[in-house]
């Protein structure tokens, strides 16, 4: 008997069913593939930094260095395994030809040439295998494989004035340091030979000196005794935990953002199902009164209906499953191509089976749930009845007779809504929930995109900026610069900054290097989230994650040693800063050219940006030259035209949702409300009338689903941004909104596809004849 | 007096799983002004289906209708709910309210929807209406908190909120008691002497003796009609003309 009351139910609402477990089986594809996006980034990742040897810890010097005192150093340390030196010559972007007749002089990746390392940070090919090149032959970073879709083969030129030097590509780098395009350098291999002749004729040298740990729990530890140590250190420091944060970083907020999807998709699956299954103990209401009466226990009648939603559920989990397996090259490639893949083990296999059957799960027991109310029908009043006896106190309320403004048919649409409000529920919250979709990414990339973004990086905001790249004459070359722009007329306002290494006392009493910017922070102020710039010489500002790290607020005090001496700094403000690790500092005090890392020079001018970038760039070469529009889309350009595809994805993931949903909803409804419809028809009210009645409902639903959704985007949905970014140390996003495109725009093509598929769901009622419901 | 409905060679076929089912056959019927009129015959002679294709529910498969000397083939959709709108009236045995309004609303919808500027005369007409049959205290109640009197009562004043010209009855006394079905027909009368023309179907003798002119269908043809003085509720005597009418009832074969 069951299976024929199962036959003819999915039968009758054929649909409805269908979007169940379309909405399920989606759900359960996008946790698997998720699931096994994440499996197979940690996994491929812990393989690439075996083979690759990763270090422990990397000190990025410019400058001479001693090679005897750092090996000394090493064999003294106790906590050191191995140690090695490494050499990088850095090339202009200017100088070098990728497979093009045109350089790479605008590209914001510091390009450097090394050999391969000798006992431990191996660059690998893409089958993670060491690299070994002959001379002529060169391993181009992934980065630009994709970028300049390279092959094997492929031809790249480095030249100046005076030599041209021309590679075969033979290979592509997968680097452990190097790899995510956040990070803004890229090594390319070359032959031990060839490195020499660059050594010789182009560009400059850098060193890495990199160490691997006994163990690696004392990484803290080390990085302290290192930089007490008298050890080259004009350069920033990298550490395995930075590495494995960054290399997992994308691909990891993408596995994310696949979960929360499938997430959201199951609610819209738990809430199909709850519609259904209220319509259909509706409409069975007699039927389970008839059965009760005649003595079938109620777990008899219960496992009926319960048995629909077992065979939906764990069917359309599986082929989400199944389709997962399919699908899961399409999500991993990235993970693919940058990490590699790597062996898994069968508890990592079947896991992503696992949870796709958690969402089968769920489901099942949300079905329980409701079916509870099973429990309330009394089976004389189901048959005497025949249905459910609509409680509707407030009807009076909203009474026809009372509207003396509204139009009929739009008051109609309005006072159903609000008296059968239950019924619309998941109409709304599809809404809701495909606004916050739209808006969310939207106002996101609005963000990152706008220059208020310099807020959250820990930057003064100016017109233009100038970076100046570490150098034996750099000082000099600073200074000139600094002169010139003094007697440029067309220069408003021009600050310098140096960034060095300092150290401070930590909270366990150790020394500690930071990041600290020295200059005049009143010139180009910068946005605190607490307290206001440093402007004595005993103030501090820290970023967010270094006021976390060091537990410290404003109005405390802070130990920087400066020139061997502790100096007691106040803590005045605290700001934002995603880059360095966000752990940086700002002080106006003067700076350490020892240590000196980054020299900056802000400069906001009196004439066109372009033209004056230009002419600096003229002026000062090798000096790079931003105006701020530009910076941020070199900086962000990738991860912008991921957020965009994103966006690009979640909108049309919104709608098709919306419209199958307003679709599948609207259908549902006038067939429940036939009778009610067909009476209004036989007394002459039009289907035009009828229709706008139907529309208004859907519209009504949709605009207060859309103004709460765009109130739940900007308040929960930043919420959400920022606690994600409060990670790598940004903790108060405010979103920057186009009023246009999120209050106009996607409000418009929601309703215009709702519109749309209302007045195409609804054609229905055009048939629905008063001769068929009294014939009933 | 002119005639306010005509049909010609009026026919309605139905295809069930390919095989037609003949279900009125060239109905030729001509309804006057203020005429009262019943239709009676057997289950499945057509009555409730001439009804409905007279009226413009129901699209006609051949013949003609004309209503007030206009053709209902050559309406729109548009226009035919217009018409029923404005110029009819209809009464079921279901008695078929909107389960969502409460009295008053299902009264004045039709009203409203008919685009009159004037709201609170329609709501005055409303009230007089309900005054008249009697459901005066009923107006803020749900249609589930009163009887099957009331409520059809309630779809009375409904069907004549737009002043129709005619009003038609589908066995609108069918579900209701004998006191509540006597209720319902003097409203009825009512309305017929003020001028609006009735068209009820009705299985019952007692509803149908009280019209003045009785036509009998079987199997989708008018068999024959039985022409009577108009009714006086006040002064006529029912058992007489219901006495009369069943001879030539059972004459026809009913």
């Amino acid at each position: 008997m069951i299976y024929k009351i199962l036959k003819k139910d999915f039968a009758k609402k054929k649909i409805i069913n269908s979007a169940v477990f379309l909405f399920i089986m989606l759900s359960a594809l996008l946790m698997a593939a998720g699931t096994n996006m994440l499996i197979e980034l940690s996994n491929s990742l812990d393989y690439l930094f075996e083979e690759a040897s990763a270090p422990h810890f990397v000190q990025y010097h410019s400058g001479s260095i001693d090679q005897n005192e750092i090996v000394q150093w090493s064999a003294e340390n106790s906590l050191v395994e191995k140690q090695q030196i490494g050499e990088m010559i850095n090339i202009e972007g200017a100088n070098t030809y990728i497979n093009s007749s045109e350089s790479e002089k605008d590209t914001v990746m510091d390009m450097a040439f090394v050999k391969q390392n000798e006992s431990f940070d191996f660059l690998l090919d893409l089958n993670n295998q060491k690299i070994e090149l002959d001379k002529g032959e060169i391993a181009v970073p992934i980065y630009y494989m994709q970028k300049r879709n390279l092959s094997a083969g492929d031809q790249l030129i480095i030249k100046n004035e005076r030599q041209e030097l021309s590679f075969t590509i033979k290979n592509f780098v997968r680097d452990v340091q190097m790899n995510p395009s956040i990070i803004s350098s890229k090594r390319f291999v070359v032959s031990e030979s060839d490195f020499e002749t660059l050594k010789n004729n182009f560009g400059e040298l850098e060193y890495l000196i990199s160490f691997q740990l006994n163990n690696i729990e004392q990484l803290n530890n080390f990085n302290n005794q290192y930089s007490s140590s008298n050890l080259p250190q004009k350069g920033p420091t990298i550490d395995i935990e930075l590495l494995q944060l960054l290399n997992s970083l994308t691909d990891g907020l993408i596995a994310a953002v696949v979960i929360l999807i499938s997430i959201l998709l199951n609610l819209i699956a738990l809430l199909c199902l709850r519609f259904i299954i209220i319509l259909t103990i509706e409409e069975d209401y007699k039927d389970i009164g008839v059965m009760k009466a005649v003595g079938i226990f109620q777990s008899d009648i219960k496992k009926i209906y319960l048995s629909k939603y077992i065979i939906i559920a764990l069917t359309a989990s599986l082929s989400g499953y199944l389709l997962s397996l399919l699908v899961n090259k399409v999500f991993s490639k990235n993970i693919m191509l940058y990490i590699g893949s790597a062996p898994k083990t069968f508890i990592q296999s079947i896991l992503a089976l696992i949870s796709a059957l958690l969402i089968a799960l769920i489901v099942i027991g949300f079905s329980l749930i409701i079916l509870r109310r099973l429990a309330k029908i009394s089976a004389v009043e189901a048959m005497r009845m025949g249905s459910t006896v609509n409680t509707i106190s407030n009807k009076s309320r909203f009474s026809l007779f009372k509207n003396n403004i509204i139009p009929t048919n739009i008051f109609l649409g309005i006072r159903d809504v609000l008296i059968r409000f239950k019924l619309y529920a998941i109409l709304f919250f599809v809404f809701i929930l495909s606004t916050f979709i739209i808006i969310l990414p939207m106002n996101f990339l609005n963000t990152i995109s706008s220059s208020e973004m310099v807020s959250y990086m820990g930057m003064v905001k100016s017109d233009i900026i100038m970076d100046l790249r570490q150098s034996d004459n750099i000082q000099e070359r600073f200074k000139e610069i600094q002169n010139y722009l003094k007697n440029d007329p067309d220069v408003e306002k021009s600050n310098s900054y140096i960034t060095s290494k300092f150290e401070i006392i930590n909270a366990d009493g150790y020394r500690e290097n930071i990041y600290l910017e020295t200059g005049d922070f009143s010139v180009f102020p910068i946005d605190y989230i607490a307290g206001s710039a440093p402007l004595l010489d005993n103030e501090i500002a820290l970023s967010y994650l270094s006021a976390e790290e060091q537990s410290k607020n404003v109005g405390d005090t802070l130990e920087l040693i400066i020139d061997e001496a502790s100096r007691t700094m106040i803590v005045t403000g605290i700001y934002q800063d995603i880059t360095n690790g966000g752990k940086t500092a700002k002080a106006d005090i003067r700076p350490d050219y020892e240590t000196a890392v980054w020299y900056n020079i802000n400069i906001n001018v009196n004439k066109n940006i372009k033209d004056k970038v230009s002419e600096y760039e003229n002026i000062f070469n090798e000096v790079k030259i931003y105006d701020i529009g530009d910076y941020f889309m070199q900086t962000f350009g990738t991860t912008i035209d991921q957020l965009r595809l994103l966006m690009f994805t979640a909108v049309i993931i919104a709608l098709l949702v919306t419209v199958l949903i307003t679709s599948l909803f609207l259908k549902t409804l006038i067939a429940k409300d036939r009778s009610q419809i067909a009476i209004k028809k036989s007394i002459g009210i039009s289907e035009k009338d009828i229709k706008i009645e139907y529309l208004t409902k859907s519209l009504v639903i949709l605009n207060t689903a859309i103004i709460i959704g765009t109130i739940i985007s900007n308040t929960l949905g930043q919420k959400i941004v920022s606690t994600a970014l409060s990670i790598i140390g940004a903790p108060r996003i405010e979103f920057v909104i186009n009023p246009l495109e999120a209050y106009i725009l996607s409000p418009l093509i929601m309703i215009t596809a709702v519109t749309v598929t209302a007045l195409l769901s609804i054609k229905s009622i055009k048939e629905f004849s008063i001769s068929d419901i009294n014939a009933e | 007096m002119n005639n306010i409905l005509e049909t010609n060679n009026l026919c309605k076929t139905y295809l069930v799983n390919n095989r037609q089912y003949h279900i009125l056959k060239n109905i030729n019927l001509t309804v006057k002004e203020g005429e009262f009129i019943s239709v009676m015959g057997p289950s499945g002679s057509g009555k409730s289906t001439l009804l409905y294709n007279i009226s413009g529910m129901d699209k006609m498969t051949a013949g003609e209708v004309n209503f007030g000397g206009e053709k209902l083939s050559e309406m729109s959709e548009n226009e035919l709910s217009e018409l029923r709108l404005n110029k009819m009236g209809f009464v079921f045995q279901q008695i078929n309210l909107l389960k969502n309004l409460g009295i008053i609303d299902n009264i004045i919808i039709s009203a409203y929807m008919a685009g009159h500027k004037n709201k609170d005369l329609i709501k005055d007409r409303a009230l007089n209406l309900m005054k008249k049959t009697g459901i005066i205290d009923l107006a803020d109640n749900e249609i589930t908190q009163v009887s099957g009197g009331q409520l059809q009562r309630a779809a009375i004043c409904r069907a004549l909120i737009n002043s129709p010209q005619i009003l038609f009855g589908d066995e609108p006394t069918g579900a209701l008691n004998s006191s509540a079905a006597e209720d319902v027909m003097q409203v009825f009368h009512d309305i017929n002497q003020e001028g609006t023309t009735v068209l009820l179907v009705t299985h019952d003798v007692k509803i149908a003796a009280q019209s003045e002119r009785i036509l009998y269908m079987l199997d989708g043809n008018i068999e024959g009609e039985y022409i009577m003085d108009k009714y006086n509720y006040l002064e006529d005597d029912l058992k007489e003309r219901e006495s009369r009418l069943t001879k030539w009832l059972l004459n026809m074969g009913f």
